[in-house]
């Protein structure tokens, strides 16, 4: 255990070295990340200047429900860089190398690499929206309420890893799979940052059975603000983030190892 | 002219040999649609009317912003590529005009993204949402000009951030943060209906104004008589101010270019 963590702090060292090289760049690069993830934000604020209200949520009811979808993704882009692009290592080869060193096959791949821009970029947005809203939207918080929100973000980057670790597993069978992400992850995240009460049964099922994008923000954030909408799904569906978590992760994980054992080398 | 032309047909036929990435940019922009369309239903709750502003037109104003924005295709990186890769000094010796040459690469990537992708999303989405028809022929006429006005707009703001790359080492950061200020002040994340007044009053001494929504108010027959002569004469002013400045930055980097080996 002591090794991984140090194993990580090395990666992050190397990693932030390289990203930071030239210092302006990437001072720029990241708040351009802040700033275009901030638009849709700005967006919806404008908007609730006129129409006050979208199915019942006020602006600091949204921002709380945006922060989880930017904190969580700020955590897991630092773990799970490597899976997002794993078709990329796929395709150059550089799996093969992975292979051939003494850790776990997916130890290395979660500790290797992070998208440092993406995450300070999220992960501030994340931490700013929390800020503002936390105090003004009637949380009572107390150790428990704190407790419960960190457990939901771990399970909000559980499911993304499990949702990337699962491309991953397809990637051993065929190797471009970014159309698929564009499809099931990049378009679904999308719809999940605004209320799932807004969508079409469709869509909602398909956020909650397909890609359970819901579990990551709505009903995590609907435990929080109990909001009148949620009488529209059953109650337990609340509490269960962390079961979705665990098991959609321990799933995609059985699938990885499964695939595992197709893989071919592309050769160079 | 026919020579530039050659590049936009060129681009345009490059981007056919990838017949899966269309379903996929048909699926983007449809879905893009429905998160608007879904937060202004959720938002309008029923209501025939917000401001004197309908449902469909607000549909409409989506629709035409999201097709406008796949039509007004720009490759933003392609000046900084060329800088950083050295290849613009081959780029300088072809006896045609760099920035028209590049434009019109632009122009061919964008009819394909309307031919293959606004289209079909216009149809699919008429399938559920409720647009609004054009309120005349001519009213189609006049909002193609401004739509042509318009991405002459936009490349150009496009074109003189991308110039900086002559002095900065990557303008992706810069470039994002443009994209920002155009996705919300020229109305694509937002309508121009519903900004507070202060706000339409800044963006009014803009370029950003007639870049979309001067084409949907036009589609719309929201503008009569004098001011559509004013809307048209705004994009020109814009046009040229624009050029005035991409030019400067363009021969200033030109002047400052040194290419490294080769």
């Amino acid at each position: 255990m002591k090794d991984i963590i140090s194993l990580f702090f090395a990666y992050a060292r190397t990693g932030l070295k390289t990203r930071f090289q030239y210092k302006l760049d990437s001072v720029i690069s990241t708040f351009a990340v802040f700033f275009r993830e901030a638009a849709g934000i700005i967006a919806m604020y404008l908007a609730l200047l006129k129409f006050d209200t979208i199915n019942n949520w006020n602006i600091d009811e949204l921002l709380f429900l945006f922060s989880l979808i930017f904190i969580t993704y700020g955590i897991f882009i630092v773990f799970f860089m490597a899976l997002r692009d794993f078709s990329d290592w796929i395709k150059h080869g550089d799996f093969d190398r992975v292979m051939l060193r003494p850790r776990g096959l997916l130890t290395q791949l979660v500790l290797c690499g992070a998208d440092w821009l993406a995450a300070f970029g999220h992960g501030t947005l994340g931490i700013i929206l929390f800020i503002i809203s936390a105090n003004r939207v009637g949380i009572q918080w107390n150790f428990g309420m704190a407790v419960y929100y960190i457990v939901v973000v771990i399970s909000g980057v559980l499911i993304q890893g499990a949702v990337f670790l699962f491309f991953s597993a397809i990637s051993f069978y065929v190797v471009e799979t970014n159309s698929l992400k564009e499809i099931f992850y990049w378009n679904m995240r999308k719809f999940a940052v605004y209320p799932l009460s807004i969508y079409n049964k469709f869509i909602q099922s398909i956020l909650i059975f397909v890609v359970p994008f819901a579990f990551v923000n709505y009903f995590p954030a609907q435990f929080f603000l109990r909001k009148a909408d949620m009488a529209a799904y059953p109650e337990w569906m609340m509490y269960i983030s962390p079961i979705v978590g665990i098991v959609l992760y321990i799933l995609a994980y059985a699938f990885w190892r499964f695939s595992l054992r197709y893989y071919k080398s592309t050769g160079n | 002219m026919s020579t530039y032309l050659q590049f936009a047909v060129i681009k345009f036929r490059n981007k056919m040999a990838y017949r899966f990435d269309y379903l996929l940019g048909i699926l983007n922009t449809l879905l893009s649609f429905v998160v608007y369309w879904s937060i202004y239903k959720a938002l309008y709750g029923g209501a025939s009317e917000v401001d004197g502003v309908t449902f469909s037109m607000v549909t409409t104003n989506f629709i035409i912003s999201l097709g406008l924005s796949s039509a007004f295709y720009k490759n933003e990186m392609f000046l900084q590529d060329k800088i950083k890769q050295g290849t613009i000094a081959n780029e300088l010796l072809k006896p045609v005009n760099f920035k028209l040459r590049m434009l019109f690469e632009d122009v061919g990537e964008g009819a394909f993204n309307v031919a293959f992708n606004f289209l079909p999303t216009v149809v699919i989405a008429a399938f559920f949402a409720n647009l609004s028809a054009p309120s005349s022929v001519l009213n189609v006429l006049l909002c193609l000009v401004s739509v042509v006005l318009g991405y002459i707009v936009l490349w150009q703001i496009s074109f003189i951030v991308q110039s900086w790359s002559f002095w900065l080492f990557n303008v992706w950061g810069l470039i994002t943060i443009k994209n920002v200020f155009v996705n919300i002040l020229a109305g694509a994340y937002i309508p121009m209906w519903f900004m507070p007044d202060w706000l339409r009053n800044v963006i009014r001494f803009t370029p950003f104004a007639s870049i979309y929504f001067t084409p949907v108010q036009l589609y719309l027959g929201e503008l009569q008589g004098w001011d559509i002569l004013i809307n048209f004469a705004r994009q020109l002013l814009w046009i040229v101010i624009l050029y005035v400045i991409g030019e400067f930055c363009w021969r200033r980097g030109i002047k400052k270019l040194v290419v490294q080996g080769g």
